[in-house]
């Protein structure tokens, strides 16, 4: 027995993001199991990094709407998790990256991240997208700018930490 | 809009519903979680927690295709628990869990009748040809139902690796004990 699971597809010059699958379970947990996880409290163990990508297609059950996989458009090699997240205790819908290793530097996650926030705005309704991203993590904010973000206040969460909130413009709304 | 489609399969019992996660499941769950009653499952857990918890139940149906059902009364649809297929990361073997959050239900057998239904569906429907439940030492009401359910200690099987926490191994009668 197989249990049949659908999500949309998008597909951009060159990636596909699609639904995450068990044989995308090796890269995931190499970067979770990395120093590279840092910024999204990471290093943690190959269990919880089961539970996370599970987590990640869950919240698609749940919600409707969540993060792909993005893959390589013609390998299908996972290159990082781009998508919605929205865990129930967050202050809104927002649009998260996270790149692997082997996608550093290429531009991916902000070709993944149009897209997706496209779907968010055409697709779901979302009318405020925001991300959240750490202080520390200048890659990640360099990346905020560059979507067109302005920093809109902080969100606290777990151990207190004062984590800034980056604000989508909307253009591609219409 | 609904953008995800799956078809988790639904178990039906002479009082019970057992159907895929839903988001309206989740406050149930999350009452759970925080309170002392989920000190058997990794809890007592914050939001933050049970929601990734909760998320994991949902999607391990579609990365591994089994997972567990939210047990539900006929004509209720509200979650009452969970129970079914736990196949994470580490574990040594495939595993029938449960998890009661609505204490109500203690003495009612709806624990026993979800399990039995979650454990018919694993031999028949998936093929297992064994199974075992991994029990937290001290929770007794859940080896009670284990032993209810046939399962009997297996001393020599491998139980998951967590800090601190002493796992009894429960193994399940062979499929064929129910033919």
């Amino acid at each position: 027995m197989t249990v049949a699971f659908q999500i949309p597809e998008l597909v951009t010059e060159r990636l596909r993001l699609r639904l995450p699958r068990a044989s995308d379970l090796a890269a995931h947990t190499a970067f979770r199991t990395s120093e590279r996880s840092k910024s999204v409290g990471g290093p943690f163990d190959a269990g919880e990094s089961f539970g996370h990508l599970a987590g990640i297609i869950g919240q698609w059950q749940l919600r409707g709407f969540g993060r792909w996989m993005v893959a390589d458009r013609d390998t299908d090699e996972p290159l990082g998790i781009v998508g919605i997240l929205h865990p129930v205790e967050w202050p809104g819908p927002e649009l998260a990256w996270t790149v692997y290793e082997n996608a550093e530097g290429r531009g991916i996650a902000y070709e993944a991240a149009v897209a997706a926030r496209r779907f968010a705005y055409q697709k779901l309704g979302i009318e405020r997208l925001i991300s959240l991203v750490e202080g520390s993590n200048t890659r990640s904010e360099s990346l905020a700018r560059r979507l067109g973000c302005s920093q809109d206040g902080t969100f606290s969460y777990q151990d207190n930490l004062d984590i800034p909130v980056w604000l989508h413009p909307t253009t591609e709304a219409d | 809009m609904t953008l995800a489609l799956s078809d988790i399969p639904q178990l039906e019992t002479e009082r019970l519903i057992l159907r895929g996660p839903r988001l309206d499941d989740y406050p149930v769950m999350e009452a759970f979680y925080a309170s002392d009653r989920a000190r058997f499952v990794g809890g007592p857990g914050n939001t933050f927690q049970a929601w990734r918890g909760f998320a994991h139940v949902a999607g391990m149906w579609a990365l591994k295709g089994v997972g567990s059902f939210i047990i539900t009364r006929r004509g209720e649809d509200r979650a009452l628990g969970m129970t079914g297929p736990w196949v994470p990361e580490g574990w040594p073997e495939n595993e029938i869990g449960w998890a009661i959050w609505d204490a109500s239900l203690e003495g009612t057998g709806i624990a026993y009748e979800a399990a039995n239904a979650a454990r018919k569906f694993a031999f028949g429907t998936l093929g297992w040809t064994t199974a075992v439940s991994y029990i937290d030492a001290g929770n007794e009401r859940s080896a009670a139902l284990a032993v209810r359910l046939g399962a009997a200690l297996d001393p020599d099987a491998k139980a998951p690796a967590f800090d601190d926490v002493d796992i009894h191994v429960y193994r399940h009668p062979k499929p064929e004990a129910f033919a």
